[in-house]
């Protein structure tokens, strides 16, 4: 009896073997990788040498939309990870970046001292928010944050010492990275190394243990996975990312004014991490990429433009990521909760060398959060 | 004192009186009087916001949107000759369509999604309606007549309050008690509570979900629309794109959570807390060490204070 039992297992485990390998032992022929290296080449190209061309206002712009890539990214920590949202991340950002404009204008310390400082704050912030949230069950952290960033607009950005007042503060650019496009290689580095850590993160027992507590937390707690060591962990981690987005906003534009850390921006954080794909790293960075730099390509080509200006009402370049923002969000969230990374993922497994299926949509369904809060 | 809901009653009965005796004790009678009025219509917005929560379990970041489409509504039939009267019933019409389209096309297909996904599509509803606000509108003020004008009938403690101003407390009490017996005490009622619970269970004794779910929709709509269209004329005759969202969401969900989101006159409570308490912050110099705006901080204070001593809020009991 044993023995029947024992080899219908292992026929089961044979099978699901196979399906998890039906492509192991394809390899790309040496065409497939030729095709492979030029896209990678070409990819290569559009981030590394097209900005090197540009003028320098729009390499300011390239370096804001690499800048929104390290705050979708940590957005997505909280989203993608743990099933939080956070509602007031401007907050964070906007205080990292004044942090390190204060660092250096007033306090005289070198732009890496001023980041790392940005990022200890941020990490702070949220550590504090997070821990309060977590006291109840729900999506407190939401209400929170919330809460927490129109404090920073409306009392903490008014500190004058540290804002500047309403002139703002001078944030100049480190001397080793002055000019506009060495500055944008800088923060390609950075966001190279919160792509390094994002994904370290998620290797490791940290890692395994969020995505544990995202899929079951009873489960997870009851395997002895500590559920808010955990949370609070991922909380801290997106807390680091987004001072360093901040810190690095406010040198790319060298000067910090508060009215842009608005409410409006907390939403433009969130509908770029979750059009861009929550949990797909390429997908966030393209969402987020794509959400800075949505007004400038309308305004470069005059034909979305004039397009818009046919509509029955008109639609300026200003208002018009306004209205097409949120409409791109409830169209992911209802009908392709994947988001860009969903649609990307048969590209990216092939340039993965992999075969290229255009029915691949990972593992399972993607969802949001697997979290029932 | 065994009884638990006894024991809630006593508390919160300390609490006010504690704060009161506070208040005349330092001679702020009249932040108690403007705060217990500002307080109203967070408590308003709340009454939705908690509605939305006891039957999908999700805070609606859409709810000072069906406040602001009313206002919108209300302003556009009064201008173009529609009389006051219809014209707010006609603001509230549109407001109940609007949730009910947004309960049709996004909360709906949603249904078995986590609930961080309904919360983010609120948001999205929201963000989308004032963007359209926006577009069409302008981002300009634009001026809405309260349904009472007159302002110098009643006098409290030397605060004049406009009639408006007592309209909109009226509503929110009457609202508050109709919508505690409705949930209390009604079949329909409880069906939404059992369905938010047990969606399956419910269905299986033979009550549509999908319809409780339209229904409590049309309904939070309906509360979000009257408390557009009372509080923003009741606050000043001004508005523009997303007044709701951006004057009352905030202050409202502090109220919501200080009442334990589960308890619809703990939205009322939380209300005067809230209201009480930022009147103060900006009547009295004992928040002058507070850069910027103090009220707003206190908000603050007071929904992490809650959520770390009794995250249940102050009214509710288990969650």
């Amino acid at each position: 009896m044993t023995g029947v039992v024992a080899q219908t297992e292992a026929d089961l485990l044979e099978a699901a073997k196979a399906e998890a390998h039906k492509d192991e032992g394809f390899s790309p022929s040496p065409g497939g990788w030729v095709g492979r290296g030029a896209l990678y080449a070409f990819a290569a190209v559009v981030v590394l040498v097209v900005p090197a061309m540009r003028e320098a206002f729009e390499v300011n712009i390239y370096t804001q939309a690499v800048v929104f890539a390290i705050i979708g990214l940590s957005l997505n920590v909280l989203l993608g990870y743990v099933g939080q949202i956070s509602l007031g991340h401007q907050a964070f950002v906007g205080i990292g970046a004044f942090t390190s404009a204060y660092m250096v204008s007033v306090q005289g310390q070198s732009f890496f001292v001023a980041v790392a400082v940005a990022m200890v704050v941020g990490a702070l912030q949220a550590l504090v928010l997070g821990a309060v949230s977590l006291r109840i069950k729900g999506l407190y952290f939401a209400l929170i944050t919330l809460s927490y960033g129109l404090v920073a607009e409306q009392s903490i950005f008014q500190i004058q010492s540290l804002t500047g007042g309403g002139a703002g503060q001078a944030a100049p650019k480190p001397s080793a990275f002055s000019t506009d496009l060495r500055y944008y290689y800088l923060c390609l580095a950075f966001l190279g190394a919160v792509i390094w850590v994002d994904h370290r993160m998620m290797r490791t027992k940290g890692g395994r243990a969020l995505l544990a507590l995202r899929e079951n937390p009873r489960v997870a707690s009851t395997f002895g996975v500590n559920v808010k060591v955990f949370t609070l962990f991922a909380f801290t981690v997106s807390g680091v990312f987004a001072g360093l987005g901040g810190a690095l906003l406010a040198h790319n534009d060298t000067f910090v004014v508060a009215d842009i850390y608005n409410f409006r921006l907390a939403l433009v954080f969130v509908i770029m991490t979750v059009v861009g794909g929550l949990r797909s790293r390429t997908g966030v960075i393209v969402g987020s990429a794509f959400f800075a730099l949505l007004g400038f390509f309308i305004e470069k080509f005059h034909i979305i433009e004039v397009a818009l200006s046919k509509l029955p009402k008109p639609l300026t370049p200003q208002i018009a990521p306004l209205v097409v923002g949120p409409l791109l969000l409830l169209l992911t969230l209802t009908l392709y909760p994947g988001g860009i990374g969903q649609q990307v993922r048969p590209l990216l497994r092939w340039l993965g060398g992999h075969r290229f299926d255009i029915h691949d949509r990972g593992e399972k369904e993607v969802q949001i959060s697997d979290v029932r809060a | 004192m065994d009884n638990p809901q006894l024991r809630r009653a006593a508390l919160f009965g300390g609490i006010s009186l504690l704060t009161l005796l506070i208040f005349v004790l330092i001679g702020q009678k009249q932040a108690l009087v403007i705060g217990v009025i500002t307080g109203a219509a967070y408590g308003l917005l709340g009454l939705g916001l908690v509605l939305i929560y006891k039957s999908s379990g999700v805070f609606n970041f859409a709810q000072g949107e069906f406040g602001t489409v009313a206002v919108y509504s209300l302003y556009l039939l009064h201008v173009n000759g529609v009389p006051y009267v219809f014209a707010v019933l006609g603001a509230l019409v549109v407001a109940v369509l609007f949730g009910l389209l947004v309960e049709r096309i996004i909360v709906r297909p949603l249904f078995d999604a986590p609930r961080v996904t309904l919360l983010v599509a609120t948001a999205g509803v929201s963000l989308l309606a004032v963007g359209v606000e926006i577009w069409f509108g302008e981002a300009r003020l634009r001026n809405v007549d309260p349904a009472l004008p007159r302002t110098d009938r009643v006098s409290l403690l030397g605060v004049r309050i406009s009639d408006q101003r007592l309209l909109l407390i009226f509503v929110l009490l009457v609202l508050a008690a109709v919508l505690a017996y409705f949930f209390n005490r009604t079949t329909l009622g409880l069906a939404i509570l059992g369905a938010s619970q047990e969606p399956t269970a419910t269905e299986l004794v033979g009550i549509s979900v999908r319809r409780l779910s339209s229904f409590t929709w049309g309904l939070a709509a309906l509360l979000g629309g009257l408390a557009g269209v009372i509080g923003v004329p009741a606050a000043g005759n001004t508005f523009g794109p997303g007044i709701v969202t951006s004057g009352l969401l905030i202050p409202a969900f502090t109220a919501a959570v200080l009442g334990g989101f589960a308890s619809l006159p703990g939205a009322f409570l939380g209300g005067a807390i809230v209201g009480v308490s930022q009147a103060l912050a900006t009547s009295s110099d004992a928040f002058d060490f507070i850069p910027g705006q103090a009220g707003t901080v206190i908000a603050f204070v007071l929904l992490v204070g809650v959520l770390s001593i009794r995250p249940n809020g102050l009214l509710g009991g288990k969650a």
